[in-house]
């Protein structure tokens, strides 16, 4: 019981963190909506930790809630990763794109 | 015939001048582009009598030879060659690798090094990392290339217009095989010679190309 309090603190905590960043305009509408949408989740994912341990047994799975919990957020991390180097590639793309141009253009003024 | 041959260039000051004057008499004009050195590359570039590009930033090979391209095209390239500005490739083999493009209507022809032309390439390359970038064409790309990864080649103007580099790092040779296929350019092999004079590309920048090319199909 006292782990899932610790849980709900820390998720509140990302939750005041992320609210702050929105006030401060620090992130925008829709990344605050998917992280508000993300920690949520995680919330309720605590709170019915003992429902999702039923629903999981009843699926045939021998481990436990918390376990599936971990399993979970690992796969989501990784997906988050993957995402973050498609946009670093781009943004790489984009970088090489505006140093083509200002070489090509220092070249033409010389 | 204009003729353009584009020399990426990274900390090269010690051969830049020499493989521009060994250039110089078997085309109409030579572009350097200089991946930001750190060295005196720009200012030896410039004095060997090239065009020189300078990057801001270092932004790779493939992303210099792109620059070169764009530049070339821009001002009328009918022939675009690649070359090494490290020395390692032939000038005067420059007329061989152009003519199948000249005479016989190719579009794009690529320098093998592994056509019986003097070659001093370390055997463990040679053997290894060679078979593997061979395989790893066959595999991506359904390529069938005896050399997976020359980058002494010459392009015309339709086919430099269509084949876009998008790997800024050394994966653009992989990236303009499949490309000159996937267009279905007449394409042509013709032997070349090169002479080490260091290991050049390792077994890990092999795993480098590798990612780099994942990572270019997955976000494009």
């Amino acid at each position: 019981m006292w782990q899932q309090i610790i849980a709900l603190i820390i998720i509140l905590f990302f939750l005041s963190r992320l609210v702050k960043q929105k006030a401060k305009k620090e992130v925008n509408a829709s990344e605050f909506f998917v992280w508000l949408f993300f920690w949520l989740l995680a919330a309720l994912a605590i709170i019915f930790l003992k429902q999702i341990d039923a629903l999981l047994a009843n699926l045939g799975f021998s481990g436990s809630g918390i376990n599936f919990l971990l399993y979970l957020a690992v796969v989501i991390l990784f997906y988050f990763i993957f995402r973050l180097r498609l946009r670093l590639a781009k943004q790489e793309k984009e970088i090489t794109t505006i140093t083509q141009a200002l070489a090509i253009k220092e070249a033409e003024e010389e | 015939m204009k003729i353009s041959c584009v020399i990426p260039a990274y900390n090269e000051a010690e051969n830049i001048g020499q493989t521009i004057a060994l250039v110089k008499p078997y085309v109409d004009e030579i572009i350097v582009v200089d991946d930001c050195s750190l060295d005196n590359t720009f200012a030896g570039a410039q004095k060997a009598g090239a065009i020189v590009l300078h990057h801001l930033i270092n932004r790779g090979q493939g992303a210099a030879l792109e620059t070169g391209n764009l530049y070339a095209l821009k001002h009328g390239a009918d022939i675009i060659v690649h070359f090494d500005a490290d020395n390692q490739f032939e000038a005067k083999e420059i007329p061989e690798l152009i003519n199948p493009i000249k005479n016989e209507s190719y579009q794009v022809v690529f320098g093998s090094r592994f056509s019986g032309r003097p070659n001093n390439m370390p055997a463990f390359k040679k053997k290894v990392i060679m078979t593997l970038a061979r395989q790893i064409n066959y595999l991506f790309f359904g390529l069938k290339m005896r050399d997976p990864q020359s980058g002494f080649r010459a392009l015309n103007r339709e086919a430099a217009l269509k084949i876009r580099i998008n790997n800024d790092r050394m994966a653009h040779c992989s990236e303009i095989l499949y490309k000159a296929h996937y267009y279905k350019f007449r394409l042509k092999e013709v032997p070349v010679s090169v002479t080490y004079h260091d290991f050049g590309q390792k077994i890990s920048g092999g795993f480098k190309i590798i990612k780099d090319i994942i990572i270019s199909k997955l976000s494009n």
